[in-house]
């Protein structure tokens, strides 16, 4: 019951929640599924290592390396663009609640606590972004190696 | 038959276009633009884009240069799109047919648009809005509470999309919508943590695929592609906690608290 709720359980939220959203960008047939199970993944990524980093940006960062390796491989093995892959299994990454909780505490006028978040949420942001673009940029390193190889 | 350059000139152009248009990177609108000039033995082309631009430019066997500029309007993403034009894309480089038969492939390729009905648009707006509201950490009856508010806000992006509303208008309302609803089914007692009903609502509106492309463009050293996207998923950002705080406010003044 204990990994049920606190590791299966978002997992399939995340999972629903993707499956919703492909609809809402137009992906078809078992490429949903795919991007789904991308964001899944990678949920599942956050979670598991929280134990050993303790902190949800290096979390953030893993879990957007999983996702993108993910997603470089599935685009090759199915000849269709990364970005369909990648911009559906980020969204459970997507620092929202930060967005609000800044929102929140500008309102309040909280300037401390303002602060703190909006750069916690812009924090998050960077770590997905740097994950992306660690194995994008190593994807591109191989593609050129392969083919000069050839 | 020599190469008619100036049809071919309007299939990279047009392919560049409609690519761009369904929310492709720069580097993958260049790159397949590029690409097709190439493999119809142009080497004297030079593509450049950004996010609302596109220049292609080739110099005929003659000595003649011939040029043409596309703008790109405000368009939204339409992943399935750019995957069957990557695939045409590769197609024709692969096959070079003669460029009228080309022409012929790309029109029917955007003909049969794929795309999902309004209702089946609207259950996914429940299924995923109330699916982030339990991720969020909110209770069954959130996720329900959620998937409503979610669905509302579907019908007002839907309606605003058709009127052509800009993207940082309908980010306000959309989010001053969706939360007003959100404090108000809270009020009904129907929800209880109004937070994560509202959290999970805005996955929609967040500007997630913006910031991932501007991530990727930047990658590809277009940094004025990169930067232009960045601006405006962070433009984004500041329009959705302004729609929502102007819906708390508004709910506070109401509520007299």
């Amino acid at each position: 019951m204990a990994v049920w709720n606190s590791l299966l359980f978002p997992c399939l939220c995340a999972f629903g929640g993707c499956l919703g959203f492909c609809f809402l960008f137009n992906v078809h047939g078992p490429n949903m599924l795919l991007c789904a199970l991308g964001g899944t993944l990678g949920w599942m990524a956050y979670l598991l290592c929280a134990p050993l980093v303790h902190s949800d940006i290096i979390q953030s960062f893993l879990a957007a390396l999983v996702i993108s390796v993910w997603s470089e491989v599935m685009a090759r093995l199915r000849k269709c663009p990364v970005t369909t892959y990648l911009l559906l299994a980020l969204f459970p990454l997507v620092p929202g609640g930060g967005i609000y909780y800044t929102m929140e505490h500008a309102m309040a006028g909280e300037t401390q606590a303002f602060l703190d978040s909006l750069l916690h949420t812009l924090g998050l942001a960077g770590a997905l972004a740097v994950g992306v673009l660690m194995v994008a940029s190593v994807a591109r390193l191989f593609t050129a190696w392969r083919q000069r190889r050839r | 038959m020599p190469l008619d350059y100036d049809k071919l000139m309007a299939l990279s152009a047009e392919l560049g276009y409609r690519l761009m248009e369904s929310g492709a990177e720069i580097y993958r609108v260049e790159e397949s633009m590029q690409l097709l000039l190439h493999a119809y033995g142009v080497t004297f082309g030079e593509v450049f884009a950004i996010p609302n631009c596109i220049i292609v430019t080739l110099t005929a066997p003659d000595g003649r240069p011939v040029t043409q500029i596309r703008r790109v309007p405000a368009h939204g993403t339409n992943l399935d799109q750019v995957e069957r034009l990557n695939d045409l894309c590769r197609r024709l480089c692969r096959g070079t047919p003669p460029l009228d038969e080309a022409a012929a492939l790309l029109e029917e390729t955007l003909r049969r648009p794929r795309s999902y009905s309004l209702p089946v648009q609207l259950f996914a707006y429940f299924l995923g809005c109330g699916s982030f509201v339990l991720f969020f950490g909110g209770s069954w009856r959130d996720g329900l509470c959620g998937g409503v508010c979610g669905t509302i806000l579907g019908l007002c992006l839907t309606g605003m999309n058709r009127l052509r509303t800009n993207a940082f208008f309908k980010t306000i309302a959309g989010a001053l919508i969706s939360a007003l609803i959100a404090v108000l089914l809270v009020g009904l007692r129907l929800g209880a943590h109004q937070d994560r009903i509202i959290i999970g609502t805005l996955m929609v509106l967040v500007p997630g695929i913006a910031f991932t492309n501007a991530m990727r463009d930047v990658m590809a050293g277009d940094m004025v592609a990169g930067i232009s996207k960045i601006t405006e998923a962070l433009f984004i950002g500041a329009a959705i906690a302004l729609g929502t705080a102007l819906a708390l406010g508004l709910a506070r003044m109401l509520g007299g608290g």
